[in-house]
């Protein structure tokens, strides 16, 4: 997909020219190999991972639990530097955490004695955004996740949701070039799954920076993402990668998804003949009745 | 209910209800009709009516809040010197896997020991005065605290430090903003407990050796055969550990709002 086709940012100043000359958040990763020592032994999670996303790109990945997808985001977001090969964000290797690179976990991760306001506010300290201009910036981020009206709420008073929302606030408020999605979702029902789904979409949409999420449930890493990252397990391994040629915002009735989900499901169920698991434990199946 | 007011006092389901009366009233029917019954002499078993007589006398001869005034001012002191030094230690070996390594035996085997089991020493070093009853809290404050300060900074779950490292939060930003607020919650248990039991841990050692104090004031009862002020020192102090206790409780809520959903 190319990026004209794109509407343009709303609400920016210049539209379509975001920070001129300056790379913004192209993601290259290169004969990636990570082990963990278990039990004294050394066990491969994610094997030969080459994978380059594109700035302002959406990218899913899916894949069996095990298969190394959540390894791979802890690498990215550089909470573990511990590996071989290459992982570059606009050409520097990344070896620590930075504020370039936001993560919303599974977990909220929002802290329970702060309120969403104060929360939000935590991810400016470190930098040098003027003190008086960030009541501004946290509250257009709390409007932007549609949050208005609970800036002095606490966690406990927000639903599961809400409280990812906060999240997705909280990672985006430092403008990252690259953020990160760890089965953002993972932890909602089916309803406010798919509305959370529609706001990552309108919110990515408003951003436009790049996007990488770990997801278990395909049919959302397809409505989503401009490419789909299919991994299978033992060692984490890039299968496949799936183009999925819509524009933004999309339908999610369009025959295409359905086709490409039906395609990535068999993928996926498929490899499960090294009798690791049960296929039907491999995959999250939404919306069986449409099958 | 995401729009639930904050201003909601957490406890607002058991505010107080008459019905929580009834048990200490029924005792004291119980009590007084025992004493009815004539099984025991008037003055082993001293009748309620009694014990309220020279609770009033007392009061009104100023005795008993001076003997409040010096109990209470014994738990302040020692209370804040043991507390002090409990959350110095159990900062220490929660942080430092050294003084964990080092410490942490010696202290678990000397929290075994009741703190009473250390009055005959006490007194042998620092006498019958203030200093001995003020060590003695303050050893009883310092176990609990030093515990709960322990268990609570290394119960910070690890994913509260890696958004910390996320947003590459500075360290006095990560021990004011998330490492206190997050062991509050523990610290303030341990403080409470603490604190009533080093109140009951004073009335004891005041019961051994005093000169003043609800638990001298038992004693001298004792002594005299005075049932009545023997009691009524057990009412007081059973009264004030009770006020000790939901006062600790009612500041342990405040603080700790955000955690009651």
């Amino acid at each position: 997909m190319s990026a004209d086709t794109r509407p343009a940012r709303p609400g920016q100043d210049h539209p379509g020219q975001n920070h001129p000359g300056k790379e913004r958040g192209a993601l290259s990763i290169a004969g990636l190999n990570k082990s963990f020592v278990i039990g004294g032994r050394p066990r491969r999670v994610l094997e030969d991972i080459n994978l380059t996303v594109r700035p302002g790109e959406f990218v899913s990945i899916v894949g069996a639990s095990g298969c190394g997808k959540s390894t791979l985001l802890r690498l990215i977001v550089g909470l573990d530097a511990d590996y071989a090969g290459d992982v570059r964000l606009d050409g520097q290797r990344i070896s620590t955490t930075s504020l370039d690179r936001g993560i919303v976990f599974q977990d909220h991760r929002l802290f329970p004695w702060m309120t969403l306001e104060q929360n939000i506010e935590l991810a400016l300290l470190n930098t040098d955004t003027p003190k008086e201009r960030r009541a501004q910036i946290v509250a257009d981020h709390i409007a932007l996740v549609n949050l208005k009206g609970f800036e002095k709420a606490y966690p406990h008073q927000l639903s599961g949701g809400m409280a990812q929302r906060a999240a997705i606030a909280r990672a985006l408020v430092t403008e990252p070039k690259l953020l990160l999605l760890d089965e953002p979702l993972g932890a909602l029902d089916a309803l406010t799954r798919v509305h959370v789904q529609n706001e990552i979409q309108r919110i990515w949409m408003t951003q436009r920076s790049t996007m990488v999420m770990v997801t278990h449930d395909v049919e959302e890493a397809l409505y989503l993402g401009d490419r789909v990252v299919v991994m299978s397990p033992n060692p984490g391994r890039i299968r496949r990668i799936v183009e999925v040629d819509l524009p933004h915002p999309r339908d999610r009735r369009s025959p295409l998804l359905h086709r490409l989900k039906d395609e990535i499901l068999a993928e996926l169920t498929s490899g499960a003949g090294q009798g690791e698991e049960e296929p039907t434990n491999l995959v999250h199946l939404p919306n069986r009745e449409e099958r | 209910m995401a729009s639930r007011p904050l201003s909601t006092p957490a406890g607002a389901g058991r505010r107080f209800s008459p019905g929580v009366m009834l048990p200490p009233l029924a005792l004291l029917a119980l009590w007084q009709a025992a004493c009815l019954t004539g099984l025991f002499p008037a003055q082993v078993l001293v009748p309620p009516s009694e014990v309220a007589r020279s609770l009033a006398a007392m009061t009104a001869s100023g005795e008993l809040q001076a003997h409040i005034g010096d109990s209470l001012w014994r738990l302040l002191i020692g209370f804040a010197i043991g507390a002090v030094a409990g959350l110095a230690f159990g900062s220490l070996i929660a942080l430092s896997r050294l003084a964990e390594t080092a410490l942490s035996p010696l202290f678990l085997t000397l929290w075994q020991v009741p703190v009473i089991a250390f009055v005959p020493m006490m007194v042998l070093f620092l006498g019958i005065d203030e200093p001995f009853k003020i060590a003695v809290v303050a050893i009883a404050a310092f176990f609990p605290v030093a515990l709960a300060t322990f268990d609570g900074i290394r119960g910070v779950p690890r994913a509260w430090f890696e958004v910390a490292r996320v947003y590459r939060t500075r360290l006095p930003d990560l021990v004011r903003r998330i490492l206190l607020p997050a062991t509050v919650p523990a610290v303030l248990t341990g403080l409470r407990v603490a604190l009533t039991r080093a109140w009951v841990v004073l009335i004891a050692a005041e019961l051994l050796a005093a000169d003043s104090g609800i638990g001298q004031m038992m004693e001298m009862g004792r002594q005299l055969f005075r049932i009545d002020v023997v009691l009524a020192g057990v009412v007081v102090s059973g009264l004030i550990g009770f006020l000790l206790d939901r006062g600790a409780r009612a500041i342990e809520r405040r603080a700790t709002r955000w955690r009651t959903a």
